[in-house]
């Protein structure tokens, strides 16, 4: 792994106007990602961890949308930067893979030409030689008879086949960092595994960093060395890895790690579900955002809020006052 | 996209043998008698019978039907009674007025509603949003024939450009300047009844269109919003508008012969104002059966234009 940072966030805050109020689902997130790192970013639905991998691309609707903090990448700031300067970035130097193949191509498009035209407008290339590389960029990800496909029109294709274009499309520009948001929800459990693979071998292969965006565990436990643990918009734990999955402290990951299925566990175990629901982001309480569903909550959970604190081990942080006990040699 | 097709053609030829059986009775329903306009008042009756006779009206009227039906079968849409110049010559004449006129009015209605449209779905609510918003409204309450009167006394009377206004057409073969002078008056008020419309069917498409996620995507690959408008909007957005324009040029060609009977241009409406009022039968059939045979074609053109434009909807 390189030192070298890619991707710094700091404070980043992004707020929705809402006809119900400011709704706040990024709240004061900070990490960094070195060259060829990938992160998983873990969180229930509604806990901000969409619109933090679109707000670091600066990607958010036009309007009604307020950011702050800094987002560098490769030291050019993303937030507050200019529509035609984050055009210059898109494609180029950070490209996204998005949540549902069957709604993220244009369905009137041909499969082929979504992909060229990162080729042809962005990198210039002619017709020919766009048609040439869009072919080679389909059969890197895995989809046969890729010549033929190359003239498809995305509803002739499956989810599984779909989301491989999509990943082609986001690969064209040879960007050097690949934000996947939840790139396996609309997939079947089969084609999952598939696509992650893939993911992880094109990161490899073409020497990205990646910021894998999922509610799933089980998704980032091999897939990534570091994560960040969001809930309601707000980092609540961070660490390589193996420290979240070994060695958590925040009451919120391991209900998280428990609530994911493991195939080690005996069959027609009932899943530990997560009590409550996520918290209304329009009005969120005052002290921890978790303590509601949080077993080990203290009244001091319910008036203040925790900040980031560091654990033992370097580069393991989590924001708990009430911090579980390390489990020795515990499973992950 | 062959068995879409055929399936299509067949429904077409039910519509047209319908519409024939109603243009015919509908005439004969009219008040009025070809004899008392070719004779006067005041003939005969051995006259008028034989003026019947002569024409086929003392014959049954389901008999008539299937002799004029016989006769089209032939190629052949019957002589005026009144004239005597055949009808598809009639017709041949007036036909590529109605055409030019609709051509020129939809391609100036396109060039202007769609990039209104643009702009507005761009920034929904924005005062330029607000504004063509009102305006279309409002014109669109407008009828045709009031709007006539006005660029009449606007355009011709008070600028003074030449060749508009009334009894100036000529064909385009043999001047085009003069032409398109005559022209350009019925055009654009043929034109702005269309704008309105579709500006305002393309504006909320395009809306729902540009909250995709994939023009979400497109963006992210660093493209131009006016690449993403024209490239990746537009086409999913323009299902409703070409089915739209469809049954609107169809409107325009009874819209347009109000038009044409205001400023006096001699096409298809003009000729079948005038042919009612003569109780011409055959003219009168001619015209309605040419007329709804060029609306179901040119929403048969349109439906297919939809397929192109949409390769989801030629599988369903």
């Amino acid at each position: 792994m390189s030192d070298e940072t890619l991707l710094r966030v700091r404070e980043v805050t992004t707020a929705f106007d809402t006809p119900q109020g400011r709704l706040t689902a990024v709240d004061g997130v900070s990490f960094d990602l070195a060259a060829h790192e990938s992160l998983g970013v873990v969180g229930e639905s509604g806990s901000g961890k969409t619109v933090l991998s679109r707000t670091i691309m600066g990607l958010q609707p036009r309007r009604g949308v307020a950011v702050t903090g800094s987002v560098r990448l490769n030291g050019a700031e993303v937030v507050g930067a200019s529509e035609g300067a984050k055009r210059e970035l898109w494609g180029r130097q950070v490209a996204m893979v998005f949540q549902d193949p069957m709604t993220s191509l244009n369905p009137v498009v041909k499969v082929g030409k979504q992909i060229d035209e990162v080729l042809r407008v962005r990198l210039g290339m002619n017709r020919a030689a766009a048609r040439a590389r869009a072919i080679e960029l389909l059969e890197m990800v895995g989809i046969p008879a890729a010549d033929s496909r190359y003239g498809a029109y995305p509803h002739s294709l499956s989810g599984g086949m779909r989301q491989r274009v999509v990943i082609a499309i986001a690969l064209a520009g040879s960007p050097q960092l690949l934000l996947a948001d939840e790139p396996t929800t609309g997939l079947d459990v089969t084609i999952q595994a598939q696509i992650l693979n893939l993911l992880d071998e094109v990161q490899g292969r073409l020497g990205m960093s990646m910021i894998l965006v999922t509610h799933d565990l089980g998704v980032v436990a091999t897939r990534t060395s570091r994560l960040v643990v969001m809930y309601a918009g707000r980092v609540v734990e961070t660490g390589t890895t193996r420290d979240v999955f070994a060695r958590h402290r925040m009451p919120y990951t391991r209900a998280l790690l428990e609530s994911s299925p493991k195939v080690s566990n005996p069959s027609h175990t009932r899943l530990a579900a997560i009590p409550g629901r996520p918290p209304n982001l329009l009005d969120l309480p005052t002290g921890c955002a978790f303590a509601p569903r949080c077993a080990y909550a203290t009244d001091r959970c319910r008036t203040e809020r925790p900040v980031l604190e560091p654990a033992d081990e370097p580069g393991h942080l989590f924001a708990c006052f009430n911090p579980l006990p390390v489990r020795v040699g515990s499973p992950s | 996209m062959a068995r879409y097709l055929a399936r299509r053609l067949i429904t077409l030829v039910g519509i047209v043998i319908i519409i024939s059986i109603g243009a015919f009775y509908l005439i004969h329903l009219l008040p009025g008698d070809p004899a008392t306009v070719i004779l006067g008042t005041g003939d005969s009756p051995q006259n008028r019978a034989r003026l019947y006779a002569q024409l086929g009206l003392n014959r049954p009227v389901i008999e008539q039907y299937f002799v004029w039906m016989k006769n089209i079968l032939h190629g052949n849409l019957g002589t005026s009674f009144i004239s005597q110049v055949p009808v598809w010559t009639t017709i041949r004449a007036a036909l590529p007025i109605d055409l030019e006129m609709i051509v020129l009015s939809q391609i100036l209605s396109f060039a202007v509603a769609v990039p209104l449209a643009m702009s507005s779905a761009k920034r929904p609510d924005s005062w330029l949003d607000r504004f063509l918003g009102a305006f279309s409204f409002t014109m669109l309450s407008i009828p045709a024939f009031i709007l006539v009167v006005v660029l009449v006394l606007v355009v011709a009377i008070k600028w003074a450009v030449p060749h508009t206004g009334v009894s100036s057409y000529v064909p385009l073969s043999q001047d085009w300047v003069t032409n398109l002078e005559s022209m350009a008056l019925p055009s654009i008020v043929l034109a702005i009844g269309s704008v309105t419309v579709y500006y305002r069917v393309l504006r909320s498409d395009l809306i729902a269109t540009l909250q995709q996620e994939y023009i979400t995507l497109a963006r992210s690959k660093g493209i131009s919003q006016r690449r993403i408008l024209w490239r990746h909007a537009l086409r999913p957005s323009s299902v409703a508008l070409l089915g739209t324009a469809g049954v609107n040029i169809g409107g325009l060609l009874a819209g347009g012969f109000i038009v044409q009977y205001l400023l006096d241009i001699p096409g298809l409406g003009y000729t079948l104002v005038n042919s009612i009022g003569l109780s011409d039968y055959l003219v009168v059939q001619g015209i309605v059966l040419v007329v709804s045979i060029g609306v179901i074609v040119i929403n048969f053109v349109f439906d297919f234009l939809i397929t192109l434009v949409d390769p989801r909807i030629a599988r369903e």
